[in-house]
């Protein structure tokens, strides 16, 4: 049974059982651990600059981890309390709180930039909706739309019922006609979308292009064992990995578990060279995008058809519709063409899944002037999904990204990218 | 075709003493130290103070016939943002483009690069990768051989936003 | 950080005499900002960051990119030379610390 970009095919029924405990072999700040300050709060231990906060109370994509959705509260508008609208605006606008303008355009030269994940508000006051509809909207979408990708910010207590109650105000007083565009990149509709880096393989354009000759080094060098990767995969990494990268993630059997070529050089390195490679190092990164790069313009090719594979697929899958965190969301809720996918959240376009989103991972991040893998990725979202991270090697990961994967085959590899 | 060299690196180069830094000041007129404590080409400053300090009080005319100046309308981040400036000019001995000055209004930093040609650069044609604060006028400011002075401006919108920032 | 001051130089593979030829260089550098302490006062220290770049063809110099703290990260530069003889073309990336970066590239004609 093939998963080829189709995004309603049916696959097994996931089954959780037998999955080996995993201990992370990652660097100390991807391992999603936790130390405890010396005022006894919990603080999360991360990458330099990413926020520690913990979001314990909310559900995570550990397979062990059986909590759903906080559950929907269904709320009055206090009564007593003077909405705002001009509090309702900047509250609207903040980027502290959603902000709303990120899914939601309304009028202003100073909103920017606005997002279309969610409808456009403009003119919501012309509907003459009662209060008590939007609070309960605002406050937990949930109660009229069950299926929605709105955060429940109320209930999640992002937003205070004072709060809430000046947006509400500010909403109506949202009426039409509304003044014509000056300025065609305000309005996500009319909005250009981003150009990208060029050309992710010139190496005057990618910084990444030359890091990765690091892993020449790497690869030819003598490890603690006496060994190189050069000794057993002879005639150099061009020759030796080619290919080899187009079928990872796959399912090994030594390791009971889906890999990728990140977390089996964890493995792979210490028995062979003797060298340490652990995810999310300078070492593995760099190695990884040595590897990967020897099947730039070959077509992804991981397996989906083997029983181990189909399993891991199906909970793959699970993974990727799965609402989790603060926010209540999951990937599917901006990722497929039946969500957000092509729209814009902020400033930013969603990406489309099934359009395949792996094959030019690791990838340089300029924002951040950084290598990043898939896992590093994963690790990012959970932070505006407001959802503690799992380590950077977890088996969940590698089979949600063997999910994302199943959608780049057949498009060929080309390592590493260049993306904001 | 890319070509490539790998030079000592800094430490190593520190190591060699004085020679290397004495190499150093003989072709651009600058100690290591001295570097330190020159006055720098950029400053923390307003584009005002910024433009009087490069340019005086000297009429900057409109060079849109003759400059043009490539940037995004919206820069996807601040960190990285590719500009490309080209000036239509002979490039001769007798005419040519003696400097292409890049300026972003809103940067802490506001004086970007200040590009020095010879004719035999063929053309007027740079680009550079460069830092934006905030949303805000990056201008391109062209001194020509005779000292005539040219501007245009664009206004760039930097974004934010999604899962990644 | 190991890989300060690697450089990658992109010329076209092609030449021919007289061509005006575009140039794509490219330096590993962190080009350091400017840090303020937590009442927003900018930290005084030096800041390591490419401040100058000279092109030499044919031992002459063509262009100099005086730079600052608002250029970009692993710094992306380009320009043109007019190609009238073989010979070298030098990118030489000076930073504020006395660190010295080059790279080069053999003119030839086909």
């Amino acid at each position: 049974m093939l998963v080829a970009g189709c995004a309603g095919t049916s696959l097994d029924a996931p089954d959780y059982r037998g999955i080996p405990k995993w201990t992370s072999r990652a660097t100390p700040e991807a391992r999603g651990d936790f130390r405890t300050s010396a005022d006894g709060t919990r603080v999360a231990v991360r990458y330099p600059g990413w926020i520690t906060r913990d979001f314990d109370r909310y559900p995570t994509y550990a397979y062990g981890d059986e909590r759903i959705d906080p559950p929907v509260q269904r709320v009055t508008m206090p009564a007593g309390v003077a909405g705002d609208a001009q509090k309702g605006r900047a509250l609207f606008l903040s980027r502290s709180k959603g902000p709303c303008i990120g899914c939601h355009l309304v009028p202003g030269d100073d909103v920017w930039p606005a997002g279309n994940a969610g409808p456009d508000q403009s003119t919501i006051g012309d509907r003459k909706l009662p209060d008590q509809y939007l609070y309960q909207v605002i406050w937990d979408a949930r109660a009229y739309f069950p299926k929605t990708m709105m955060p429940p910010w109320g209930t999640v207590g992002v937003l205070s019922p004072e709060e809430v109650v000046h947006i509400v105000a500010y909403l109506q007083t949202l009426k039409g006609p509304v003044a014509p565009e000056k300025d065609r990149e305000r309005n996500p509709v009319t909005r250009p979308k981003p150009a990208g880096f060029g050309d992710n393989l010139d190496p005057t354009n990618n910084p990444a292009v030359v890091l990765a000759d690091d892993g020449e080094a790497l690869w030819s060098a003598r490890g603690p064992s006496g060994k190189a990767c050069a000794d057993c995969h002879e005639g150099g990494a061009a020759r030796a990995m080619r290919g080899v990268a187009t079928r990872y993630p796959k399912f090994l059997k030594a390791y009971e578990r889906v890999m990728s070529v990140e977390d089996f050089l964890e493995v792979h390195a210490p028995e062979t060279t003797g060298r340490t490679m652990a995810s999310q190092s300078a070492d593995n990164l760099d190695m990884t995008m040595y590897v990967k790069r020897a099947s730039n313009g070959l077509p992804v090719s991981v397996d989906v058809t083997s029983p181990e594979a189909r399993a891991a697929l199906a909970r793959g899958k699970v993974t990727f519709y799965r609402k989790v965190g603060e926010r209540n969301h999951s990937c599917a809720d901006c990722h497929t063409r039946e969500t957000a996918a092509g729209k814009f959240l902020g400033g930013r376009v969603l990406a489309d899944v099934t359009a395949g989103l792996t094959r030019h991972f690791p990838t340089w991040r300029t924002d951040r002037a950084e290598v990043w893998d898939m896992r590093k990725r994963f690790q990012w979202c959970m932070t505006p999904l407001g959802m503690n991270m799992l380590a950077a090697d977890s088996i969940e990961y590698a089979e949600l990204e063997l999910y994302l994967t199943a959608f780049d085959n057949g498009k060929p590899v080309s390592v590493p990218g260049i993306r904001h | 075709m890319s070509d490539r060299t790998r030079i000592p690196r800094r430490q190593a180069l520190m190591a060699l003493g004085a020679l290397a830094a004495g190499a150093a000041a003989g072709r651009f007129g600058v100690t290591d130290a001295h570097a330190q404590s020159a006055p720098t080409f950029g400053q923390n400053e307003s584009v005002q103070d910024a433009m009087k300090r490069l340019f005086g009080g000297k009429t900057i005319k409109d060079g849109s016939a003759v400059i043009k100046l490539d940037i995004p309308l919206i820069a996807e981040n601040g960190s990285v943002v590719p500009v490309a400036v080209s000036v239509d000019s002979p490039m001769t001995t007798s005419s040519y483009v003696k400097y292409i000055y890049i300026v972003a209004d809103k940067n802490r930093i506001p004086v970007v690069t200040r590009v020095t040609l010879a004719p035999e650069a063929g053309k007027a044609s740079v680009g550079a990768n460069i830092r934006l604060g905030e949303t805000g006028e990056v201008r391109a400011i062209v001194e020509q051989s005779d000292g005539t002075l040219l501007q245009v401006a664009r206004d760039v919108k930097v974004t934010v936003g999604g899962c990644g920032g | 950080m190991s890989d300060i001051g690697k450089v990658r130089l992109r010329i076209p593979s092609t030449i021919k005499p007289g061509d005006v030829v575009q140039v794509r260089s490219l330096v590993i550098h962190p080009m350091e900002r400017i840090e303020r302490d937590a009442q927003g006062k900018i930290i005084q220290k030096t800041y390591n960051y490419i401040n100058k770049v000279t092109v030499t063809y044919l031992g002459k110099t063509i262009a100099v990119f005086d730079t600052t703290q608002s250029v970009s990260e692993n710094p992306f530069f380009s320009f043109t030379f007019k190609a009238t003889d073989p010979g070298q073309l030098k990118v030489e990336f000076l930073d504020t610390t006395g660190g010295r970066y080059e790279g080069t590239a053999d003119i030839k004609f086909s």
